[in-house]
């Protein structure tokens, strides 16, 4: 247990938002981890406001809590003044919880949503007191696991990590706490819990390298979802009941690795996300429900779940939203049901600006599906539409830009010839976010290599140049970040040194635009004498070994690679969903394409 | 009606800002189901209203809160409501006193002083009775649009110290004139001439106060009916 009175009357005084690291939120369950079978810290290493936002986290902590036999809290990554302090006081790492240092849990479970996070992960573990190498670990240490999406390639963080875990949590989470209870049961060391916990479907072991094929939920009804959240004093990104309509999406966008790794569509039935959604408003009392998967307007019942929802639900100044929505499965009847509720802004992502890139990429909607949904939407009364897009794709042209800036063109100008006939032109605004396209480990663009650099400036300041216009605003990523994001998502183990140089030069949360640090970075990889641009801009040849080959997500790379060729020559791939198999090989381990319902296809 | 009900802010809330405070506040009364009425319109938002903010840092006895009941929903006893909005609070808060308020000014408009106590400080035993018997004390104060130059003697109403040393005081509160307590006791180390570095006080709310012909007065006792205590509820000594 750390001091709790250091924390509360030295420390927390002097910090933003001191509230992040205090927890006693409701909900939170607070109980003695030292008493339990087994513990884990469930890690995450971005800020609390972050981090209390991911689905994924939640779940994981609600299934481990719901036994009494077993114990989780939570920690994030504490903001620069916080570690300073922590580091001034020796304060360690500890669970929100009950405040007990990270050191007392059995295991501490990181959660890597992105690869931005990495040098976070590296200063949580020096700040709990753990070694950050695997094998510097001894016999005292806690057990440190991964899991997330980033683990489906953990090659450049594998020497940080005890075991990995690969696919969806919910099971394999309960199997790794059962297994660690049983072995402490029995008196054994460390390496050999490790030893045996590497041998549970699911989990990598980076010693061993052994391949490892990603775990499935094959009926979400039957898998546990919270029916209370931690409710943050502090606002959260994502400050509302989240609710899990469907996991995977079988559109095939060839750039979406969720849309890859996820497969296959797995959906809930109707009564039981009514029955979720009712228990978590009640126990949370939040005021909105989001409907949440990779592609929520997909989800088969979705007007009827969105209808019963704001029936029960409006009476009581609860409002139901869509995170995003596909310019294709947006309908008018969608958005009334939903404007009943309350009024966000729409986004929609069209991705690509012309009809050929969006072949290319799969994305299967045409110019007329975005100008219809947008005037949809302008025309039931939304003043804001937001718009996604793409750059730095492969076969990517100059014109493909220009198409990206006519389109935003056209979707302003609709949308205030829309508003003109209630009079309110003037308050209609397109916000267009670009993006440089990361590279992901199995997609069928995996082996593409990233725009160089100079390329993807190049692009954005030409698009900058044809997108000047008022009511139309236009934001970028920074290039220097997704180049790292792509070395990471596509790099080997000889990273590791660059991460761990980063994290001992100041480097923290890299993903936040603010706080990203280029010159930093290029002076750790000189250092350590890597070159990012070798993981990041380096075509991979399809006959290549590719640093994730041993990681088995579901899809083959035989469909992969298939669809990079119909990719290069423009050629769409339906969605499965419709009727036919594409053949990706994601159903296995007895998962198939589960729609509520419907019988099992 | 109007709902008024007194809040306590305790240790395990007190980092929470004042919005995470009425964010908390709001989803309790939505867990509770208390009928509470929406505005009209676009984005109906329940009507509730605070009396005023308190830091963050400072654990508080004497929040307040006004809620408008919805005149077309389930009727709800003052006794219920407290019932069942106290179940409904997170930890560090709890609702403590509640009754119904039949005037019509807001709890904000009728704030004028809040009464604290800090943990010990004996170093400004002195200080606070020199501070006392001064007409006018100018000391600097940290507001919003930064620091000033005010009359500090002017917004105190009286400061005694308890038998552990430790300051009570009752200084202006609310939109006419405020003090924030840290600034008073920052004022005294001036006055004391002693280095409030290092030194970390507890600052404690203990009431809040409208002024009726000149008495400071509770909000629970202004055109309130039906006061409810929750049970076991007395105010706390600070530890």
């Amino acid at each position: 247990m750390i001091d709790k009175e250091i924390l509360y009357e030295e420390i927390l005084p002097q910090v933003s938002q001191p509230v992040r690291y205090a927890g006693n939120e409701l909900n939170s369950v607070r109980r003695n981890a030292s008493e339990a079978e087994a513990s884990i810290m469930l890690a995450f290493p971005d800020v609390y406001e972050v981090g209390m936002s991911y689905i994924g986290f939640k779940i994981l902590y609600e299934i481990v809590n719901s036994r009494p036999e077993f114990v989780a809290e939570r920690a994030f990554a504490p903001w620069p003044d916080m570690e300073a302090l922590m580091r001034l006081y020796n304060l360690p790492l500890y669970g929100l919880e009950t405040y007990a240092s990270a050191r007392s849990f059995d295991v501490i479970g990181f959660t890597l949503q992105y690869e931005l996070t990495y040098t976070n992960v590296l200063a949580m573990l020096e700040l709990a007191g753990v070694p950050l190498r695997a094998d510097a670990r001894t016999n005292n240490d806690p057990i440190v696991i991964a899991g997330g999406p980033c683990a489906s390639n953990p090659e450049p963080i594998a020497a940080f990590f005890d075991l990995v875990v690969v696919g969806d949590g919910e099971e394999v989470i309960m199997e790794i706490m059962s297994e660690v209870a049983r072995k402490k049961r029995e008196g054994a060391e460390r390496s050999d819990i490790v030893d045996s916990l590497s041998e549970i479907s699911g989990v990598y072991c980076p010693r061993q390298k052994n391949p490892v094929r990603r775990r499935v939920v094959t009926d979400l009804d039957e898998a546990e979802f919270p029916r209370k959240f931690v409710v943050p004093f502090l606002e959260a990104v994502h400050d509302r009941v989240a609710l899990e309509v469907m996991r995977g999406c079988t559109r095939g966008c060839r750039f979406c690795q969720a849309g890859m790794i996820y497969r296959p569509v797995r959906e809930r039935g109707l009564h039981n996300l009514c029955s979720l959604a009712d228990d978590l408003v009640k126990s949370t009392g939040y005021d909105e429900i989001s409907l949440l998967s990779l592609s929520s307007a997909d989800y088969t019942q979705v007007t009827e779940l969105s209808r019963r929802l704001v029936e029960e639900h409006a009476k009581r100044g609860v409002a139901v939203s869509l995170p995003s929505l596909r310019v294709d499965s947006f309908s008018l009847e969608l958005a009334k049901e939903l404007e009943k509720s309350r009024r966000t802004g729409l986004t929609f992502a069209p991705e690509a600006g012309t009809q050929r890139m969006r072949d290319v990429i799969n994305k299967g909607v045409t110019e007329e599906d975005l100008m219809s949904a947008a005037g949809d939407a302008f025309e039931s009364g939304w003043d804001l539409v937001k718009l996604y897009f793409m750059i730095g794709l492969p076969h990517e042209t100059d014109e493909d830009l220009d198409g990206i800036a006519d389109l935003s063109r056209r979707v302003l100008e609709l949308g205030r010839s829309t508003a003109r006939k209630r009079g309110k032109a003037g308050r209609v605004r397109v916000n267009v976010s670009v993006s440089s396209f990361v590279p992901k480990p199995h997609t069928p663009f995996q082996w593409y290599g990233q725009n160089l650099r100079e390329e993807l400036t190049r692009k954005q300041n030409y698009l900058k140049e044809r997108m000047r216009m008022r009511g139309l605003s236009v934001s970028f990523h920074d290039v220097e970040a997704s180049f790292l994001e792509a070395a990471f998502a596509r790099g080997g183990r000889e990273l590791a040194p660059a991460i761990e140089r980063a994290m001992a030069l100041g480097c923290r949360f890299d993903g936040w635009s603010d706080r990203f640090r280029a010159d930093l970075w290029k002076q750790a990889f000189s250092e350590v004498g890597v070159d990012p641009s070798k993981w990041a801009n380096a075509s991979y040849s399809f006959d290549q070994q590719l640093p994730w080959d041993h990681v088995d997500m579901g899809v083959s790379k035989d469909f992969l690679r298939r669809e990079a060729e119909r990719a290069a020559k423009a050629e769409l791939t339906p969605d499965c969903r419709a009727g036919v198999c594409t053949g990706c090989g994601a159903c296995t381990d007895g998962a198939r394409t589960r729609l509520a319902g419907k019988a099992w296809r | 009606m109007v709902l008024r009900v007194r809040i306590v802010k305790g240790e395990e809330a007190r980092f929470v800002s004042h919005l995470g405070f009425m964010r908390a506040f709001e989803r309790a009364m939505r867990r509770a189901e208390i009928p509470v009425a929406y505005s009209e319109g676009y984005h109906p938002l329940p009507k509730f209203s605070f009396a005023t903010a308190l830091g963050v840092g400072v654990t508080s006895e004497a929040e307040y809160a006004d809620i408008q009941i919805d005149p077309g929903g389930p009727q709800i006893s003052v006794e219920e409501a407290l019932d069942a909005l106290d179940t409904k609070m997170p930890p560090g808060l709890a609702v403590v006193e509640a009754c119904s308020y039949w005037g019509k000014p807001s709890l904000a408009s009728r704030v004028e002083y809040a009464s604290y106590r800090t943990s010990a400080c004996p170093e400004l035993k002195d200080a606070a009775s020199v501070f006392m018997g001064l007409d006018t004390s100018t000391g600097t104060i940290t507001t919003k649009s930064g620091q000033k130059e005010i009359d500090i003697r002017k917004l105190v109403r009286e400061i005694s110290v308890s038998d552990s040393d430790a300051l009570e005081f009752v200084c202006a509160c609310g939109g006419r004139a405020h003090l924030r307590p840290e600034n008073l006791l920052a004022h005294l180390y001036s006055i004391a001439g002693a280095d409030p570095n290092g030194k970390r006080f507890r600052i404690h709310r203990t009431g809040l106060f409208f002024v009726e012909n000149g008495d400071l007065v509770s909000p629970m006792a202004y055109k309130c009916k039906d006061l409810v205590i929750a049970k076991g509820w007395k105010p706390k000594e600070l530890s």
